[in-house]
Protein backbone atom coordinates (compact mmCIF):
# COMPACT_ATOMS: atom_id res chain seq x y z
CA UNK A 1 0.00 0.00 0.00
CA UNK A 2 1.36 3.54 -0.28
CA UNK A 3 2.78 2.77 -3.82
CA UNK A 4 2.42 4.31 -7.07
CA UNK A 5 4.03 3.25 -10.43
CA UNK A 6 5.47 5.14 -12.62
CA UNK A 7 2.16 4.07 -15.25
CA UNK A 8 -0.42 4.83 -12.36
CA UNK A 9 1.80 8.36 -11.94
CA UNK A 10 1.93 9.63 -15.92
CA UNK A 11 -1.80 8.76 -16.86
CA UNK A 12 -4.77 10.66 -15.68
CA UNK A 13 -7.91 9.19 -14.53
CA UNK A 14 -10.81 9.35 -17.03
CA UNK A 15 -14.12 11.26 -15.16
CA UNK A 16 -16.61 9.26 -16.68
CA UNK A 17 -15.12 5.33 -16.68
CA UNK A 18 -16.58 3.53 -13.37
CA UNK A 19 -13.41 1.42 -13.14
CA UNK A 20 -11.17 4.43 -12.53
CA UNK A 21 -13.55 6.64 -10.37
CA UNK A 22 -15.12 4.58 -7.36
CA UNK A 23 -17.44 7.26 -6.29
CA UNK A 24 -18.69 7.44 -2.52
CA UNK A 25 -21.78 5.72 -1.57
CA UNK A 26 -24.44 5.99 1.32
CA UNK A 27 -27.15 3.79 1.71
CA UNK A 28 -30.52 4.55 3.58
CA UNK A 29 -32.40 2.28 6.41
CA UNK A 30 -35.50 2.53 4.42
CA UNK A 31 -37.41 1.63 7.44
CA UNK A 32 -36.34 4.74 9.34
CA UNK A 33 -36.15 7.26 6.65
CA UNK A 34 -39.42 9.72 7.04
CA UNK A 35 -38.77 11.48 3.49
CA UNK A 36 -38.26 14.43 5.33
CA UNK A 37 -35.42 15.83 2.56
CA UNK A 38 -32.67 17.23 4.70
CA UNK A 39 -30.20 15.14 2.96
CA UNK A 40 -31.06 15.81 -0.57
CA UNK A 41 -30.98 19.07 -0.02
CA UNK A 42 -28.03 19.53 1.59
CA UNK A 43 -25.84 17.15 -0.50
CA UNK A 44 -23.37 19.30 -2.15
CA UNK A 45 -22.89 17.04 -4.88
CA UNK A 46 -26.55 16.90 -5.24
CA UNK A 47 -26.19 13.02 -5.60
CA UNK A 48 -29.63 12.20 -3.46
CA UNK A 49 -32.95 12.11 -4.67
CA UNK A 50 -36.61 11.17 -2.96
CA UNK A 51 -38.46 8.47 -4.85
CA UNK A 52 -41.39 7.48 -3.58
CA UNK A 53 -41.16 9.86 -0.08
CA UNK A 54 -37.83 7.71 0.35
CA UNK A 55 -34.47 9.10 0.48
CA UNK A 56 -32.14 6.94 -2.31
CA UNK A 57 -28.86 8.07 -4.32
CA UNK A 58 -29.02 9.09 -8.03
CA UNK A 59 -28.39 6.66 -10.63
CA UNK A 60 -24.81 6.67 -12.03
CA UNK A 61 -23.33 9.34 -13.43
CA UNK A 62 -25.63 11.78 -10.95
CA UNK A 63 -24.27 10.12 -7.70
CA UNK A 64 -20.94 11.85 -7.11
CA UNK A 65 -20.87 11.30 -3.71
CA UNK A 66 -17.69 12.97 -1.87
CA UNK A 67 -18.16 10.93 1.07
CA UNK A 68 -18.64 14.18 3.08
CA UNK A 69 -20.91 12.65 5.60
CA UNK A 70 -23.40 15.70 5.97
CA UNK A 71 -26.38 13.64 5.10
CA UNK A 72 -25.95 11.23 7.97
CA UNK A 73 -25.14 13.93 10.36
CA UNK A 74 -28.24 16.16 9.10
CA UNK A 75 -30.29 12.97 9.05
CA UNK A 76 -32.57 13.67 12.03
CA UNK A 77 -33.41 9.77 12.30
CA UNK A 78 -30.02 7.78 11.97
CA UNK A 79 -31.16 6.63 8.27
CA UNK A 80 -27.79 7.00 6.57
CA UNK A 81 -25.24 4.18 6.33
CA UNK A 82 -22.19 5.57 4.81
CA UNK A 83 -21.50 2.84 3.01
CA UNK A 84 -18.32 3.30 0.98
CA UNK A 85 -15.59 6.17 0.41
CA UNK A 86 -14.62 7.01 -2.70
CA UNK A 87 -11.77 5.14 -3.98
CA UNK A 88 -9.87 7.20 -7.23
CA UNK A 89 -7.39 5.09 -9.39
CA UNK A 90 -4.42 6.22 -11.45
CA UNK A 91 -2.80 9.36 -10.90
CA UNK A 92 -5.26 10.77 -8.31
CA UNK A 93 -4.87 7.01 -6.42
CA UNK A 94 -6.34 6.94 -2.92
CA UNK A 95 -3.08 5.67 -1.32
CA UNK A 96 -2.84 4.93 2.48
CA UNK A 97 -6.44 4.66 3.65
CA UNK A 98 -8.03 2.20 5.74
CA UNK A 99 -11.76 1.35 6.33
CA UNK A 100 -14.19 4.45 7.21
CA UNK A 101 -14.85 4.94 11.33
CA UNK A 102 -16.57 6.65 13.67
CA UNK A 103 -14.18 9.19 16.08
CA UNK A 104 -12.67 6.73 18.48
CA UNK A 105 -12.23 7.30 22.52
CA UNK A 106 -9.14 4.02 22.73
CA UNK A 107 -9.86 3.24 26.10
CA UNK A 108 -10.89 -0.49 25.84
CA UNK B 1 -3.85 36.94 32.93
CA UNK B 2 -5.31 34.03 34.35
CA UNK B 3 -5.46 30.57 32.65
CA UNK B 4 -8.25 27.68 32.85
CA UNK B 5 -6.73 26.13 36.26
CA UNK B 6 -6.88 22.10 36.63
CA UNK B 7 -8.32 21.54 39.47
CA UNK B 8 -8.34 17.88 39.37
CA UNK B 9 -5.63 15.36 39.99
CA UNK B 10 -4.34 13.48 37.10
CA UNK B 11 -5.85 10.74 37.59
CA UNK B 12 -9.10 11.87 37.94
CA UNK B 13 -8.35 13.80 34.52
CA UNK B 14 -8.01 10.46 32.97
CA UNK B 15 -10.62 8.65 34.05
CA UNK B 16 -12.97 11.41 32.97
CA UNK B 17 -10.93 11.54 29.50
CA UNK B 18 -11.24 8.07 29.32
CA UNK B 19 -15.17 8.01 29.58
CA UNK B 20 -15.98 10.72 26.91
CA UNK B 21 -14.47 13.41 24.32
CA UNK B 22 -13.55 17.27 25.94
CA UNK B 23 -15.77 19.81 24.76
CA UNK B 24 -13.44 20.88 22.46
CA UNK B 25 -12.63 17.61 21.16
CA UNK B 26 -16.54 17.50 20.49
CA UNK B 27 -16.65 20.91 18.64
CA UNK B 28 -14.05 19.61 16.23
CA UNK B 29 -15.46 15.93 15.55
CA UNK B 30 -18.46 17.54 15.16
CA UNK B 31 -18.14 20.26 12.86
CA UNK B 32 -19.56 19.53 9.68
CA UNK B 33 -19.65 21.43 6.36
CA UNK B 34 -22.73 23.42 6.52
CA UNK B 35 -24.49 24.25 3.10
CA UNK B 36 -27.63 25.63 3.99
CA UNK B 37 -28.49 28.67 5.52
CA UNK B 38 -31.02 30.64 7.02
CA UNK B 39 -31.48 34.37 5.82
CA UNK B 40 -31.21 35.73 9.14
CA UNK B 41 -27.90 37.67 9.57
CA UNK B 42 -25.07 36.81 11.86
CA UNK B 43 -25.31 39.11 15.47
CA UNK B 44 -22.07 41.58 14.68
CA UNK B 45 -20.73 40.84 18.10
CA UNK B 46 -20.64 36.82 17.17
CA UNK B 47 -18.31 37.66 13.78
CA UNK B 48 -15.91 40.02 15.63
CA UNK B 49 -15.82 36.81 18.24
CA UNK B 50 -14.91 34.46 15.27
CA UNK B 51 -12.39 36.87 13.56
CA UNK B 52 -10.49 37.15 17.25
CA UNK B 53 -9.76 33.42 17.27
CA UNK B 54 -8.72 33.93 13.96
CA UNK B 55 -6.37 36.80 15.38
CA UNK B 56 -4.83 34.17 18.14
CA UNK B 57 -3.95 31.66 15.72
CA UNK B 58 -0.41 30.53 15.59
CA UNK B 59 1.82 31.57 13.16
CA UNK B 60 5.18 31.58 11.73
CA UNK B 61 7.52 33.78 13.47
CA UNK B 62 4.16 35.60 15.09
CA UNK B 63 4.31 37.28 11.63
CA UNK B 64 0.32 36.88 11.18
CA UNK B 65 0.29 37.19 7.32
CA UNK B 66 -3.64 37.32 7.17
CA UNK B 67 -5.65 39.95 6.47
CA UNK B 68 -9.52 39.47 6.86
CA UNK B 69 -12.28 40.59 4.78
CA UNK B 70 -15.58 40.11 6.04
CA UNK B 71 -18.71 40.40 3.07
CA UNK B 72 -22.42 41.28 5.18
CA UNK B 73 -23.83 43.03 1.83
CA UNK B 74 -26.25 40.25 -0.10
CA UNK B 75 -26.20 42.21 -3.16
CA UNK B 76 -22.43 42.00 -2.94
CA UNK B 77 -22.84 38.17 -2.26
CA UNK B 78 -24.56 37.78 -4.89
CA UNK B 79 -23.01 39.74 -7.47
CA UNK B 80 -19.68 37.43 -6.52
CA UNK B 81 -21.37 34.11 -6.64
CA UNK B 82 -23.06 34.83 -10.27
CA UNK B 83 -19.65 36.15 -11.25
CA UNK B 84 -18.41 32.47 -9.98
CA UNK B 85 -20.62 30.72 -11.90
CA UNK B 86 -19.93 32.03 -15.00
CA UNK B 87 -16.19 30.94 -14.53
CA UNK B 88 -17.26 27.06 -13.27
CA UNK B 89 -19.63 27.34 -16.65
CA UNK B 90 -17.08 27.80 -18.68
CA UNK B 91 -14.67 25.33 -16.64
CA UNK B 92 -16.94 22.63 -16.52
CA UNK B 93 -17.89 23.02 -20.27
CA UNK B 94 -13.94 23.28 -20.85
CA UNK B 95 -13.47 19.86 -19.07
CA UNK B 96 -16.19 17.69 -18.81
CA UNK B 97 -15.46 15.96 -22.38
CA UNK B 98 -17.72 13.19 -21.12
CA UNK B 99 -20.49 15.45 -21.81
CA UNK B 100 -22.05 13.92 -25.66
CA UNK B 101 -20.64 16.28 -28.45
CA UNK B 102 -17.25 17.03 -26.44
CA UNK B 103 -15.22 14.00 -27.44
CA UNK B 104 -12.85 16.33 -29.46
CA UNK B 105 -12.05 17.86 -26.09
CA UNK B 106 -10.17 14.66 -24.41
CA UNK B 107 -6.70 15.78 -24.72
CA UNK B 108 -6.85 18.87 -24.14
CA UNK B 109 -9.16 18.23 -21.30
CA UNK B 110 -6.71 16.05 -19.58
CA UNK B 111 -3.89 18.09 -20.58
CA UNK B 112 -5.44 20.93 -18.51
CA UNK B 113 -5.95 18.37 -16.11
CA UNK B 114 -2.13 17.89 -15.47
CA UNK B 115 -1.42 21.07 -15.63
CA UNK B 116 -3.79 22.61 -12.86
CA UNK B 117 -4.09 19.29 -11.19
CA UNK B 118 -5.58 21.29 -8.13
CA UNK B 119 -8.30 23.29 -9.57
CA UNK B 120 -9.47 20.74 -12.08
CA UNK B 121 -9.46 17.51 -9.46
CA UNK B 122 -12.44 15.57 -10.80
CA UNK B 123 -13.43 15.03 -7.09
CA UNK B 124 -15.53 17.75 -6.47
CA UNK B 125 -16.28 18.29 -10.42
CA UNK B 126 -19.88 17.61 -9.39
CA UNK B 127 -20.00 20.79 -7.56
CA UNK B 128 -18.40 22.77 -10.39
CA UNK B 129 -21.05 22.11 -12.78
CA UNK B 130 -23.45 22.29 -10.07
CA UNK B 131 -22.19 25.79 -9.48
CA UNK B 132 -21.74 26.45 -13.43
CA UNK B 133 -26.00 25.35 -13.45
CA UNK B 134 -26.84 27.97 -10.86
CA UNK B 135 -28.31 24.53 -9.13
CA UNK B 136 -25.64 25.03 -6.04
CA UNK B 137 -24.45 28.53 -4.27
CA UNK B 138 -21.34 29.38 -3.89
CA UNK B 139 -21.61 30.46 -0.31
CA UNK B 140 -25.11 28.59 0.12
CA UNK B 141 -26.88 31.59 0.85
CA UNK B 142 -24.77 32.19 4.22
CA UNK B 143 -25.49 35.98 4.85
CA UNK B 144 -21.92 36.76 6.00
CA UNK B 145 -18.45 35.51 4.25
CA UNK B 146 -15.21 35.78 5.21
CA UNK B 147 -12.45 36.34 3.02
CA UNK B 148 -8.97 35.07 3.98
CA UNK B 149 -5.76 37.00 1.88
CA UNK B 150 -2.44 35.87 2.92
CA UNK B 151 0.25 38.30 3.05
CA UNK B 152 3.01 36.99 -0.07
CA UNK B 153 5.89 38.08 2.56
CA UNK B 154 4.93 35.85 5.33
CA UNK B 155 7.39 33.99 6.76
CA UNK B 156 7.69 30.46 5.88
CA UNK B 157 4.18 29.11 4.37
CA UNK B 158 1.77 31.84 5.13
CA UNK B 159 -0.58 30.07 2.98
CA UNK B 160 -0.72 27.71 6.06
CA UNK B 161 -0.70 30.19 8.71
CA UNK B 162 -4.18 31.35 6.79
CA UNK B 163 -5.61 27.97 7.15
CA UNK B 164 -4.53 27.98 10.84
CA UNK B 165 -6.42 30.80 11.40
CA UNK B 166 -9.21 29.81 9.30
CA UNK B 167 -9.86 26.46 11.46
CA UNK B 168 -10.31 28.70 14.38
CA UNK B 169 -12.22 30.84 13.27
CA UNK B 170 -14.35 28.03 12.23
CA UNK B 171 -14.27 26.12 15.66
CA UNK B 172 -15.05 29.19 17.13
CA UNK B 173 -18.09 29.78 14.69
CA UNK B 174 -19.22 26.16 15.99
CA UNK B 175 -18.77 26.25 18.99
CA UNK B 176 -21.05 29.58 18.88
CA UNK B 177 -24.04 26.83 17.05
CA UNK B 178 -23.17 28.86 14.12
CA UNK B 179 -22.40 26.71 10.78
CA UNK B 180 -19.49 27.93 8.74
CA UNK B 181 -18.01 26.03 5.13
CA UNK B 182 -14.82 26.35 3.51
CA UNK B 183 -14.96 27.70 -0.16
CA UNK B 184 -12.15 27.64 -2.27
CA UNK B 185 -13.78 28.15 -5.83
CA UNK B 186 -13.97 31.90 -4.96
CA UNK B 187 -10.43 31.73 -5.78
CA UNK B 188 -11.35 32.03 -9.49
CA UNK B 189 -12.90 35.63 -8.82
CA UNK B 190 -9.32 36.88 -7.56
CA UNK B 191 -7.30 35.11 -10.45
CA UNK B 192 -9.18 35.69 -13.47
CA UNK B 193 -10.79 38.88 -13.03
CA UNK B 194 -9.59 41.95 -12.18
CA UNK B 195 -12.59 43.29 -11.33
CA UNK B 196 -12.74 42.29 -7.44
CA UNK B 197 -9.44 43.15 -6.76
CA UNK B 198 -10.42 46.45 -7.07
CA UNK B 199 -13.16 46.64 -5.53
CA UNK B 200 -11.90 45.03 -2.22
CA UNK B 201 -8.62 46.86 -2.92
CA UNK B 202 -6.67 44.32 -2.73
CA UNK B 203 -2.93 44.67 -3.83
CA UNK B 204 0.53 43.37 -2.95
CA UNK B 205 1.58 41.84 -0.86
CA UNK B 206 -1.72 40.72 -0.69
CA UNK B 207 -3.40 37.35 -2.36
CA UNK B 208 -6.53 35.52 -2.25
CA UNK B 209 -6.40 32.09 -0.57
CA UNK B 210 -9.67 30.76 0.91
CA UNK B 211 -13.39 32.10 2.01
CA UNK B 212 -15.47 31.10 5.26
CA UNK B 213 -19.13 31.03 4.86
CA UNK B 214 -20.47 32.01 8.12
CA UNK B 215 -24.67 31.87 8.74
CA UNK B 216 -27.34 30.23 11.09
CA UNK B 217 -27.76 26.24 9.96
CA UNK B 218 -31.30 24.45 8.72
CA UNK B 219 -31.80 21.83 10.84
CA UNK B 220 -29.40 20.40 13.08
CA UNK B 221 -26.34 19.63 10.54
CA UNK B 222 -23.62 19.45 12.62
CA UNK B 223 -22.75 15.52 14.50
CA UNK B 224 -20.25 12.88 14.19
CA UNK B 225 -19.76 10.69 11.25
CA UNK B 226 -17.74 8.24 10.39
CA UNK B 227 -14.26 8.71 8.06
CA UNK B 228 -11.59 6.72 6.03
CA UNK B 229 -8.97 6.17 8.94
CA UNK B 230 -5.27 7.00 7.38
CA UNK B 231 -1.98 5.29 7.71
CA UNK B 232 0.05 6.36 10.63
CA UNK B 233 3.42 5.03 10.82
CA UNK B 234 4.55 4.80 15.15
CA UNK B 235 8.36 4.68 15.52
CA UNK B 236 8.47 3.22 19.32
CA UNK B 237 11.02 0.77 20.85
CA UNK B 238 13.41 0.50 17.82
CA UNK B 239 10.53 -0.16 15.71
CA UNK B 240 8.22 1.03 13.37
CA UNK B 241 4.15 -0.08 13.53
CA UNK B 242 1.61 1.35 11.31
CA UNK B 243 -1.42 1.99 12.61
CA UNK B 244 -4.86 3.21 11.45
Amino acid sequence: MGYMTLLERFRIPTYNDPNETILGRVDFDLARCTGCGMCVKICPASALELVDKKATMKEPPDDQCMFCGDCQAVCPVDAVIMKRPYRWTSFYKVIEHGEPKPPRLFTD
Amino acid sequence: MESVARKESKADLVERLKKDFTETEKVILERRSVRLYKDEQVPEFMVRRILEAGRFAPSAGNCQPWKFVVVRDPDLIYEMTEDVADACGIFSKIVNYTRPGREGLRTFSKIMTRLRKHDLHPVPFAAVSLIGDRKLGLWHGAPTVILIFYDTRGVGCPELDCGIAGQNMVLAAHSMGLGTCWVSFSKLLFEYNPKWKKVFSISYPFKFITSIAVGWPVGEPDGMISRQTHAVDWYEGQKKSTIY
